[in-house]
């Protein structure tokens, strides 16, 4: 084959024609604001009493459809009734895609929504998107996740620490199996900030038994569905089903499903799950799970949205802005498999007290 | 433009319709027509749906990259073969671009060449190969998204603490948020609802066009999709047309990750996994045929820009989750069958008057 010039010349100048656009037609921007929310500014001093919130119109927007999310759409209705705001919208219709998501959210800035409390899609894009919406005036709160990295350009993050609940969890796990034995790790995508962070909370636990617990492998991308998840362990049990004495879910789908597995055939490893589905509550009753860790999406939506309408109504500012605020993660077994939700209220409870004497500035 | 190469069986159009059909017969002319209604009927049910800021300039760079996407199919379908692996390329070329802003300390300009050059390389050895083996497209660009699949994420794992290169090259971020409205000639300014970032589009639609329209490589690559058979015996380089069209199918894939790259914020695997079903959605609706021979560059950014609307305006409405796709599917088929019935009507009143 000689060498293709035709073929080549028509890459070559398209090439080009780009790279000089991209040159030649980026200009200064106006940067023109069209929101309302007062600058931040160091006021202290009075109570956190939300006063007239009718104007205020808070969007609950997570990354896309999940069951853990679903507290947040009567959580947020709750705190509209409570509070007497305008409006409280849930919208999970991003499809778990982050330019959906940002078109989902000036969407709804378009409908009249002015407080935004947002699950972002990516940990490491969401930044630009809480700056595009701080620099339209909008109050905005990363809820259920921080971003990536240390900066976080949102009011403030309320969210599970998610490499502290994994390493709880692994925790939990290696007790349950004495000590010693081998662990495997089922876990989210893999190339999600937020799976990164889990899997280093389980390394850290493994590696603090002392050598004592393996960790045989960590499962990745299998959250998809649950269907994806089940066929996933049942592979692992009858490939590996021996050697496993212990195993840590950090996702909700996979959690579900090694609490099915486990229970139909009849494997003796410990399983530590998260979240507190039906099936996985059951399992905890009837002692095919060992224990989960529960985390507080009621209290995410709930504090969240109080939060978001002081800061909108201007009664409040962040004393930091980029706050991260841990929402709580328990530890629930067989033992307090009954009265969890009263620990998960009292730390609802406990954050609403943190904010308006240690996070928010009200006066 | 709509490019077309008719079969060798096929008789010239002036001995068998010397009465052309209808101006508005055309299909891209439907299409806009649609657009423009459809953009009418969500400003009047929802006025928030003019919103220049927040509504009409996040929606065009929406349809600017996914534009791109459908481009990079359109491209592989003239030669009657598909890209399944669309997606893939794109992530590639992006994890090169990713690379060399974050470690390299590249100017935006030059990642973006090696983006491109990424992208179209790993096109070309997926052109490469189908042009040698014969094996259908369908297979190898199947095979090759799957590669890539595992292959950037594990580049990614290795390379990166939070699967994603966060380095933000100077400029890239004005190419993100600028519009129009910051480009002014005295005291005329552009529309703060046309985004920057839809340069590339542009660029991209006139280089496929001149490609198309008015080269003769452009007329063999569509002669090497309408017919293979005929186009070896007259004499065009079908492995070249197919390897070149794969080249450019890869490059603006990269591109189209490129900009979406620079929509959201960082270059990260996952981004751009659904370009796959865009890709032929806007190809199709805009008059791309899926067997090859017939392109269309501006129906593709028509067809891409309808969805768009449809979308952003069930949006608008306040469509739940559960009803969004079910009328986004409804919108879409009462949209190309009204489009359809007046093709038909068309038709038959050309038939009926000769």
């Amino acid at each position: 084959m000689r060498f293709p010039t035709r073929s080549v010349l028509p890459g070559v100048v398209a090439v080009v024609l780009l790279a000089t656009g991209t040159a030649a037609c980026t200009y200064k921007n106006s940067g023109a604001q069209s929101g309302g929310q007062a600058t931040p500014a160091a006021r202290t001093g009075g109570g956190a009493e939300l006063g007239d919130a009718s104007g205020t119109k808070v969007a609950l927007v997570p990354g896309g459809a999940h069951p853990y999310f679903q507290p947040w759409k009567t959580a947020g209705a709750a705190a509209k009734k409570t509070y007497g705001l305008g409006a409280v919208a849930f919208d999970e219709t991003a499809e778990w895609d982050q330019q959906k998501q940002n078109n989902l959210l000036s969407t709804l800035a378009a409908r009249g929504y002015n407080a935004f409390g947002v699950f972002g899609v990516s940990p490491t894009d969401i930044n630009s998107t809480f700056a595009d919406l701080k620099s339209q005036g909008f109050p905005v709160a990363s809820l259920g996740s921080c971003p990536a990295g240390d900066k976080d350009d949102a009011d403030f993050c309320l969210s599970t620490d998610v490499q502290l609940a994994a390493y709880k969890a692994a925790k939990a796990a290696i007790a349950a199996m004495g000590g010693k034995g081998t662990l495997v790790h089922l876990t989210g995508n893999n190339v999600d900030a937020n799976t990164q962070l889990r899997i280093k909370g389980v390394a850290q636990a493994v590696k603090e038994s002392g050598g004592k617990v393996k960790l045989l492998q960590t499962i990745t991308d299998i959250d998809t569905d649950l269907q994806t998840a089940q066929k996933a362990v049942s592979d692992l049990m009858a490939a590996k089903g021996g050697q496993i004495t212990g195993i840590v879910a950090t996702a909700y789908n996979p959690a579900v499903a090694a609490a099915d597995v486990v229970k139909s055939t009849g494997s003796k490893a410990k399983v530590i799950a998260i979240d507190d589905d039906a099936k996985i509550l059951s399992g905890i009753e009837q002692g095919t799970v060992t224990a989960t860790v529960v985390q507080n999406p009621v209290g995410q939506a709930e504090i969240g949205t109080w939060a978001l309408a002081l800061l909108q109504t201007k009664q409040c500012t962040v004393r930091s802005p980029g706050v991260e605020v841990d929402s709580g993660s328990f530890v629930v077994t067989k033992a307090n498999v009954s009265g969890y939700d009263k620990a998960r209220q009292a730390k609802t409870a406990q954050l609403k007290q943190e904010f308006a004497d240690k996070i928010l500035s009200c006066g | 433009m709509t490019t077309s190469i008719s079969p060798p069986d096929t008789v010239p159009e002036e001995r068998t319709a010397p009465h052309r059909m209808p101006f508005w017969v055309n299909q891209r002319l439907g299409l806009l027509v649609l657009v423009i209604a459809l953009s009418v009927l969500f400003g009047v049910l929802r006025p928030a749906f003019l919103d220049q800021q927040l509504v009409l300039f996040p929606l065009l760079r929406d349809v600017a990259t996914l534009t791109v996407v459908a481009l990079a199919q359109m491209v592989a379908l003239s030669v009657g073969h598909m890209n399944l692996a669309v997606g893939r390329m794109a992530a590639f070329g992006a994890l090169f671009a990713g690379l060399g802003y974050d470690r390299l300390g590249l100017p935006m300009q030059v990642g973006l060449l090696l983006c491109l050059f990424a992208g179209a390389a790993i096109g070309a050895v997926t052109g490469w190969l189908i042009a040698r083996t014969g094996v259908s497209s369908f297979v190898v660009t199947l095979a090759m998204d799957f590669a890539l699949l595992g292959l950037v994420s594990l580049l990614y794992s290795a390379l990166t603490d939070d699967a994603a290169f966060t380095t933000h090259p100077s400029g890239i971020d004005q190419l993100r948020s600028y519009s129009l409205a910051d480009i002014c000639a005295g005291p005329i300014c552009g529309s703060p609802a046309v985004p920057q970032i839809a340069q590339f589009t542009v660029l991209a639609m006139l280089g496929l066009g001149f490609l198309y329209g008015c080269t003769r490589i452009g007329r063999e690559l569509l002669l090497t999709g309408a017919n293979p058979a005929a186009a070896e015996l007259s004499g065009v380089p079908t492995g070249r047309r197919v390897l070149l069209a794969h080249t450019l199918s890869g490059l603006l894939a990269a591109l189209a990750r490129f900009m979406a790259a620079a929509g959201t914020g960082t270059f990260r695997a996952s981004i751009g996994d659904d370009f796959m079903l865009p890709s032929f959605l806007g190809a199709v609706l805009g008059g791309t045929l899926l067997t090859g021979g017939v392109v269309s560059v501006l129906g593709t950014l028509l067809g891409t820009a309808l969805v768009g609307v449809i979308r952003k305006g069930l949006d608008l409405l306040g469509v739940g989750l559960e009803s969004l796709n079910i009328y986004l599917g409804c919108v879409l088929l009462l949209a190309l069958s009204a489009d359809r019935i007046r093709a038909v009507v068309s038709y038959r009143k050309v038939v009926r008057s000769t």
